[in-house]
């Protein structure tokens, strides 16, 4: 099977043509599409939280990565789980779904949603595994919190070398909703993921942590875009990463102020660290405004490991590699402590550790 | 009780928007075609390769797609657009020659006061012509050239020099309004620093652009060689007329060895112009180029100076300052490429949208492979006056190695009740609050443009007090 996109992780306002940053177009041949043979949800879904197969609600909300991907997995959705919290319920424990992506199921496409009714809260963790030699995941993701709601997704994607990946989030908030995404993007050959949050309600809020790791010649793909409808909103976009060998990422983070957003808070940061002469980092953060009662701000730092830390980690008896190790480590950790689950959680630890060893 | 806005005041055009009577010499037809380039080719008498060059950039312009990112273009019809008017005179040394409605304009702009005070040297271009270029004994004696474009095309010294760069640093083939601007282009300054010189004050070349309908496309050539700098200085502003005009210029700056170029702009076209210029500097090892840039006028305007820092240690800085009113799209920013090891960059921008105006800033930061141990620091700020109005910011790096410290940070909001609340409660009234906050926004910039113009600049953002903004 061939996919074919064209305009896809499409920056919300075009620029140059020639910075090739407008969207990305991918052409990739998949394995055969088959059934899934994998696991899915693990263990009992806590109480109040309850899978169902109905429509969603009305209002769809756009994704990041956009309708290319969104319509691909609507055709070709091989598992997925679309779960809803009652109102009121807090669950009590996380519910874990896990996707491998591997030799006896290298073709993926999970469709997955979230719907957290009124004043209810819940977490839900998937994480992406498996190393097929020509593995494939598409994932798409709605979530949608009610008044008063809030909804916690976290995606670990830890996709073998040889493994194309896609994670693609739509989320709509309403009065007081929260949508809470930790996202890290760790594995596989190329690697696409894009999360779109509509803040429609009063005091509505995304907050959205990622981390992303390059090594070898992985490609990164991130297109990021928090759309303030709603008063009062506020989105923090916080993305920090590292890069290795001949390692690419790409990262186009929005805030987007639609009139009437008044006292729209929106805040983005983005740290990257660069760790060798052959890397390429691209970054494209936006604001976008038409609401003049607005607060935005945007703030990215690109470069190598600061020296002055370096040395004095040194100073204290740690050797060059250790010491990178632990920054890096340092820096992952607000991410990587939001993982509920120890057993995922010491995963994402060793993974970072053994491909840091090469450094 | 309703909320009072505070009236930022629009910018008083009353001295720019005085029509003169139009009365060319010689104008050719509406529209583009290989006739009225080899017309225009014809009339000022060029060498054959620049009628060929011309006739190329034509074939260019008509292959290249117009730009899909910007603000929209569809008022502007180039079937409508005359795209050479020579005016009344030929080009004078002294103002007394000009005739009379040219030489009140400029003197109404104050560019022969300017000249008197402040200036080294002066050019004056009213539509496709310039009228006036002179430069001070002293300056000549230094071995500086400052002269017209068309002078120096066919000066036997200055011709090869101006054949060798000529559209060389920006290419036709770069963009469809760059393309129009080789087949057409006209008027506009040279300028040769020989090596090791310095001009202590600044050169200035004003544009004018009087006829209705018509566009305006001066090339302006600089080259600092070796050791030396250099102020220049360009100012442009039209009358306003229910039609479109079109600014196509082009600005090519050679920065030598060690050398340093300040390029300021004071932008103030008329509100039915269309400005789609483009500039670009190359800086040799150890160059420094500076760009000072204020964009009051136009109904559109796409622009971006490029810096291309191809010499270790070479450095560019970018201030900018945007004022977008009712009915203005106005996107502009700055490009950098890193080219070479240790270079460095620092772009600082603010602009300010109010009733109903739209301000983009646009900018690109690359680092090549090769150019390690680069710097390059991005800030950029913008004040939305109303919620008419909008306000984008669209910045990109491109980093190619790691040995690099790249920061960009962006912010965009109102004024803050925070620092007005605070300045009330040291005694100073509302209205001075919010006027000392706008001002102070702005004064980063204003300070680093030329004083005439920082003065000009701070009435042109003159607040008018009465209630909050907000």
């Amino acid at each position: 099977m061939d996919l074919n996109f064209q305009h896809t992780n499409v920056l919300p306002a075009r620029t140059w043509n020639r910075l090739g940053i407008n969207d990305t177009a991918l052409a990739e041949e998949l394995p055969p599409a088959a059934p899934y043979t994998g696991p899915g949800p693990a263990g009992e879904l806590p109480e109040g939280v309850a899978a169902f197969s109905g429509p969603l609600p009305a209002g769809e909300p756009e994704t990041g990565m956009g309708h290319e991907e969104a319509d691909f997995v609507a055709e070709h959705r091989n598992c997925g789980v679309s779960l809803k919290v009652a109102a009121g319920v807090h669950a009590k424990t996380p519910v874990f779904l896990t996707y491998r992506v591997d030799e006896n199921s290298p073709f993926v496409v999970d469709e997955n949603a979230v719907v957290a009714e009124e004043g209810s809260d819940v977490t839900v963790v998937v994480s992406y595994l498996g190393g097929a030699r020509r593995g494939f995941h598409a994932g798409l993701t709605r979530l949608y919190a009610a008044k008063g709601a809030s909804v916690r997704l976290i995606q670990v994607q830890l996709l073998g070398d040889g493994c194309l990946g896609m994670d693609n989030i739509g989320a709509a908030a309403g009065e007081g909703g929260t949508i809470h995404v930790i996202q890290a993007e760790l594995g596989g050959r190329k690697a696409l993921a894009g999360c779109k949050a509509r803040l429609e309600g009063l005091r509505s809020r995304l907050s959205l942590d990622a981390i992303y790791f390059g090594d070898r010649s992985r490609s990164i793909d991130i297109n990021y875009v928090a759309q303030h409808v709603g008063r009062k909103t506020r989105s923090d976009i916080r993305v920090s990463g590292a890069l290795l060998d001949e390692s690419e990422k790409t990262f186009r983070g929005t805030i987007d102020f639609v009139r009437g957003a008044k006292q729209a808070v929106g805040k983005e940061s983005e740290f990257n660290l660069l760790f060798s002469p052959k890397v390429r980092n691209r970054t494209a953060p936006l604001i976008l405004c038409a609401e003049e009662d607005v607060d935005g701000q945007h703030a990215a730092s690109t470069g190598k490991i600061d020296e002055n830390r370096l040395f004095y980690l040194m100073t204290r008896g740690l050797s060059e590699l250790e010491a990178k190790k632990l920054i890096i480590k340092a820096q992952f950790r607000p991410v990587t402590d939001q993982i509920p689950d120890e057993k995922l959680r010491n995963a994402v630890a060793e993974y970072v550790e053994k491909r840091l060893n090469r450094l | 009780m309703e909320k009072k806005k505070t009236m930022v005041q629009d910018i008083d055009r009353t001295i720019y928007d005085i029509k003169d009577a139009v009365h060319p010499a010689y104008q050719v037809g509406q529209g583009l075609t290989p006739e009225i380039v080899n017309e225009i080719s014809a009339a000022k008498n060029d060498p054959e390769w620049m009628r060929l060059f011309r006739l190329k950039s034509l074939r260019t312009y008509n292959r290249l797609p117009m730009p899909t990112w910007g603000p929209p273009l569809d008022g502007l019809n180039m079937d409508e657009i005359v795209t050479y008017i020579r005016p009344n005179t030929p080009m004078r040394g002294n103002w007394a020659q000009v005739p009379e409605d040219i030489k009140n304009t400029f003197v109404r702009l104050g560019i022969p006061e300017a000249e008197r005070k402040s200036l080294a040297g002066v050019g004056a271009q009213y539509d496709s012509e310039v009228v006036y270029h002179n430069v001070r004994e002293e300056v000549r004696r230094q071995g500086v050239i400052y002269t017209d474009m068309e002078s120096a095309l066919r000066d036997p010294v200055y011709g090869p020099m101006v054949k060798k760069h000529f559209m060389k640093l920006v290419p036709p083939e770069d963009h469809k309004f760059v393309a129009l601007h080789g087949a057409v282009w006209s008027g506009g300054s040279f300028v040769y620093v020989p090596p090791h010189v310095h001009v202590k004050i600044p050169l200035q070349s004003y544009f004018r652009l009087n006829a209705p309908g018509a566009g305006q496309f001066e090339h302006t050539l600089i080259i600092v060689s070796e050791g030396s700098s250099v102020h220049f200085i360009e100012g442009c502003s039209a009358p306003k007329y229910n039609v479109a005009n079109l600014h196509a210029g082009c600005v090519e700056l050679y920065v030598g060895k060690n050398a340093h170029l300040r390029y300021s702009t004071i932008e103030n076209w008329s509100k039915n112009m269309y400005n789609l210029n483009t500039k670009r500097a190359l800086v040799e090892e150890g160059g420094t180029i500076e760009w000072v840039s204020g964009s009051f006028g136009s109904h559109v305007s796409y622009l971006y100076p490029m810096s291309i820092l191809k010499g270790e240690h070479s450095r560019m800085e970018f201030t900018g300052i945007t004022f977008a009113g009712k009915g203005q799209s106005l996107d502009t920013g700055a490009k950098v490429v890193h080219a070479a090891p240790h270079t460095y960059s620092s772009i600082n921008t603010k602009s300010i949208s109010k009733d109903g105006g739209n301000c983009v800033y646009r900018s690109s930061v690359e680092i090549l492979p090769q150019a390690y141990g680069c710097k390059s620091a991005v800030n950029c700020e913008s004040l939305m006056l109303d919620d008419r109005s909008r306000s984008d910011t669209i910045p990109v790096m491109d980093i190619r190695n790691d040995d690099v410290d790249v920061g960009h940070e962006a912010k965009i909001g109102r004024i803050s009740d925070d620092a007005v609340f605070y300045l009330m409660s040291r005694g100073i009234s509302e209205e001075d609050a919010k006027a000392m906050i706008v001002t102070g926004f702005a004064e980063p910039i204003a300070k680093e443009l030329p004083v005439e113009y920082a003065v000009e600049m701070n009435n042109l953002i003159k607040l008018e007090m009465e209630g909050a903004i907000g």
